[in-house]
């Protein structure tokens, strides 16, 4: 189990223009994800997502906050100490085209770290070797990819192997950042029904982190949703609750641009415009959201609202002073014959 | 949005405008080492003022290669060996050669790449590349240029002056789209083509970017061509479809008509691959198989029988032409056109197969 409490981020940098600005990345974060679990993170681009999924994996630190893996708080451990236990956590990276040595064939891919692995399990070679096809078979590809080069290879197939990879090291925790966003949409949904039966049959968790809210519903389901805005967690909720039920602005925004299929879906009644452009400079002492949002009153400006449960929901928070069902989700047209 | 609903009736009464652009029986290879091999073969496709057309197929399916094949602009080792574009007002753009070519290009033919994020020159500012676009086409008012981008530019959510005045590192990805529509159209295209407009953009961008090209395509009366991958974007703007597969159109037809009752399989499996945000998830699925490469594709027969749920074996043997099963409606299709089988969605897969490796021998 991994449990993340208040985790914060800050980055401060140096534009040659713009001077010394700080980027608030996440502000307290706070999540729980079982074994066999999903929880999934949306937001748009620069909400903080990927800084959030690589401090999960130790390649990024932290600066406020506890992560605690089955109770071990880790930013109290030495480096050495933690390693052990972010090997227990893998990243699937966005992109299928960078993750992959192209100068190495698939075997030789799953080999190397399938060898390093094996000092600490006593793997034999031909236990190594059997691994490989074995991994290979789990993640839908044939024996014969062993042989070939990522260029050989379509950017689903790609991804399989980069989810094979990070599989040689028996992680209990796959952390998935955009893993679709950059394969076809034909391949996406294949390769999301294979995390999916990861976590389904091999009791593999899952941290989903994604901009699509619709590819975030395939994985999540049965899981927990949290919508991040600008390093803020403003819901979250049961996946369910959250993508039928939003309750604050910007969910709806993001539930709004999710496009809809003429002729099989009916746009929601209340529908919201597409938002202007993400301004990360803006700074305000009110709600995070206000300056964008369609909603907001002069109160909003005011004071940040926290996390509050839905009184019919007790699983499903908001931070919105206003907060208010709005049907934007597109329907199921009625059927056709 | 302005108005999300876009003109699916349209489609009828454009039927009697003249179309702006005419694509006929268009063929278009690359010389690769086992010879010329088509990327679009016998395509033909209309495009008319005031219609947003939708492109759309996997990626390998020959979209960006026909839509080069508007500007005359496929790359070597590629060619046109057969079929022509007529442009309205610029005549047979597969003909044009040197100066008048130059200029239909970015004049009367608006063109935004695909991965146009990154096509902006990073050397030189927005408005440096504003002016040389204006001298290349010699352009004589370059003041009048200027104004008229601001106007666009204005016209999209943008800050002129601060755009102008940027390098492409300076803006966002939505930014970087938007600037390519402005360049785009500051010539008065009357046509304008959108190669994957907004395939690495987040949501929230795409929906934004998708909404402007929408009222720029209505405020000009524009005749639009979208080309993607993804049936989300295209069943959202578009008012026709065709849908491309291994070089050929296999489906066109009117947006609304053809999602809700499509023709072809591929088109049936290419809907069903769609991440939606209703409907039971456990019913959608990847298609099988990978989509062709230039040797992989069939020379004989259907070129999507070996991915196709309802091959049968005529589809060896023979390559189905694209003829009208109903009115305004052409597929490309031996079996029956209504589709007896199940809906894609209820088509069982194998699992391993979702992504098998080759697809073929
Ligand atoms: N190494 C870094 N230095 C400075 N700022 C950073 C760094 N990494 C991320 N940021 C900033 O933190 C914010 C969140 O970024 P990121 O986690 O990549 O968001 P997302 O994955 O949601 O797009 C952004 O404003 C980004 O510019
Ligand atoms: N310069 C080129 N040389 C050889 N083959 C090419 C070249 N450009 C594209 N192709 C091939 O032509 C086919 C169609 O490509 P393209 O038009 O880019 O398709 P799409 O835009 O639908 O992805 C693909 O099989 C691709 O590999
Ligand atoms: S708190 Fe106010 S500004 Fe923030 S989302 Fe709610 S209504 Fe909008
Ligand atoms: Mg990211
Ligand atoms: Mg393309």
């Amino acid at each position: 189990m991994i449990e993340a409490r208040n985790i914060t981020r800050t980055y401060t940098g140096r534009g040659a223009f713009t001077g010394t600005r700080t980027v608030h990345a996440l502000r307290g974060v706070d999540f729980t994800l079982p074994r066999g679990g999903a929880v999934s993170f949306i937001g748009e681009s620069g909400c903080g997502k990927t800084t959030l999924g690589k401090i999960l994996t130790g390649l990024e630190s932290f600066d406020g906050g506890e992560l605690l893996v089955d109770g071990t708080d880790l930013s109290k451990l030495s480096a050495r100490r933690r390693a052990p236990y972010f090997r227990r956590i893998q990243l699937i990276h966005q992109d299928p085209y960078s993750a992959l040595n192209p100068t190495r064939d698939v075997g030789q891919i799953l080999g190397d770290p399938l060898r390093m692995r094996a000092r600490e399990t006593g793997a034999t070679r031909t236990q190594q070797r059997e691994r490989a096809a074995e991994l290979l078979e789990l993640v839908g590809l044939r024996p014969g990819t062993l042989a070939k080069y990522p260029h050989q290879l379509s950017g689903g197939q790609r991804q399989r192997v980069v989810i094979a990879r990070a599989l040689t090291v028996d992680p209990e925790a796959l952390v998935a950042d955009e893993s679709v966003s950059m394969i076809d949409v034909s391949m996406r949904l294949g390769v999301l029904s294979l995390l999916r039966d990861l976590r389904e049959r091999l009791g593999i968790s899952l941290l989903f982190i994604t901009h699509d809210v619709a590819t975030a519903r395939y994985l999540g389901e049965g899981g927990e949703l949290h919508v991040i805005y600008r390093g803020q967690v403003i819901e979250r909720g049961p996946t369910d609750s959250v993508v039928q039920q939003p309750v604050h602005p910007y969910t709806q925004c993001l539930l709004s641009a999710v496009p809809v299929l003429r002729g099989l879906e009916e746009p929601g009644p209340d529908r919201l415009v597409p938002l202007a452009a993400l301004d990360e400079r803006v700074a305000t002492p009110g709600c995070l959201f206000a300056p964008r949002c369609p909603f907001a009153t002069d109160g909003c400006a005011d004071g940040r609202p926290g996390l509050t449960a839905l009184p019919a929901d007790g699983a499903h928070r908001h931070a919105c002073l206003h907060p208010r069902a709005r049907r934007v989700v597109a329907t199921e047209a009625a059927a056709v014959h | 949005m302005t108005d999300p609903t876009p003109h699916h009736d349209g489609a009828a009464t454009a039927g009697a405008r003249p179309a702006e652009v005419a694509i006929r029986d268009l063929t278009v290879v690359y010389r690769t080492e086992h010879g010329d091999l088509p990327a679009v073969s016998h395509a033909s496709l209309e495009l008319r003022a005031g219609e947003i057309t939708g492109l759309v197929g996997e990626s390998g399916s020959g979209k960006s290669t026909l839509a080069l094949s508007l500007l005359n602009a496929v790359p070597a080792p590629g060619r046109i060996t057969s079929g022509s574009v007529e442009v309205a007002g610029v005549g047979d753009v597969t003909r044009l050669t040197g100066r008048r070519l130059r200029r239909a290009r970015g004049g009367a033919l608006g063109y935004v790449f695909q991965a146009s994020q990154n096509s902006l020159n990073p050397l030189k500012t927005v408005g440096k590349q504003l002016l040389d676009l204006g001298r290349s086409h010699e352009v004589e008012d370059l003041r009048a240029l200027v104004r008229r981008a601001r106007e666009l530019c204005e016209r999209m959510g943008l800050d002129a002056d601060r755009v102008l005045d940027s390098y492409q590192h300076e803006l966002s990805g939505g930014m970087r789209q938007r600037v390519g529509i402005v360049l785009a159209l500051v010539l008065n295209a009357e046509v304008l083509v959108l190669d994957e407009p907004t395939t690495a953009l987040d949501m929230i961008s795409q929906a934004a970017v998708l909404d402007i090209v929408r009222s720029v395509h209505r405020e000009n009366g524009l005749a639009t061509l979208v080309v993607t991958h993804d049936m989300g974007v295209v069943s959202e703007i578009a008012d026709r479809l065709a849908v491309m597969y291994g070089g050929r159109i296999v489906e066109h037809g009117p947006a609304g008509e053809l999602l809700r009752r499509p023709s072809h399989p591929y088109t049936r499996a290419l809907i069903g691959a769609t991440a939606r945000i209703v409907g039971d998830t456990r019913l959608a699925r990847a298609l099988p198989g990978q989509p062709p490469d230039l040797t992989t594709l069939a020379r004989r027969g259907c070129v999507f029988r070996d991915r196709c749920p309802l091959a049968m074996p005529v589809c060896e043997e023979s390559d189905p032409a694209l003829s009208e099963w109903t009115p305004g409606r052409f597929r490309a299709c031996h079996a029956d056109p209504v589709g007896r089988a199940p809906a894609p969605a209820a088509v069982p897969a194998p699992r391993a197969q979702d992504d098998p490796t080759g697809g073929r021998p």
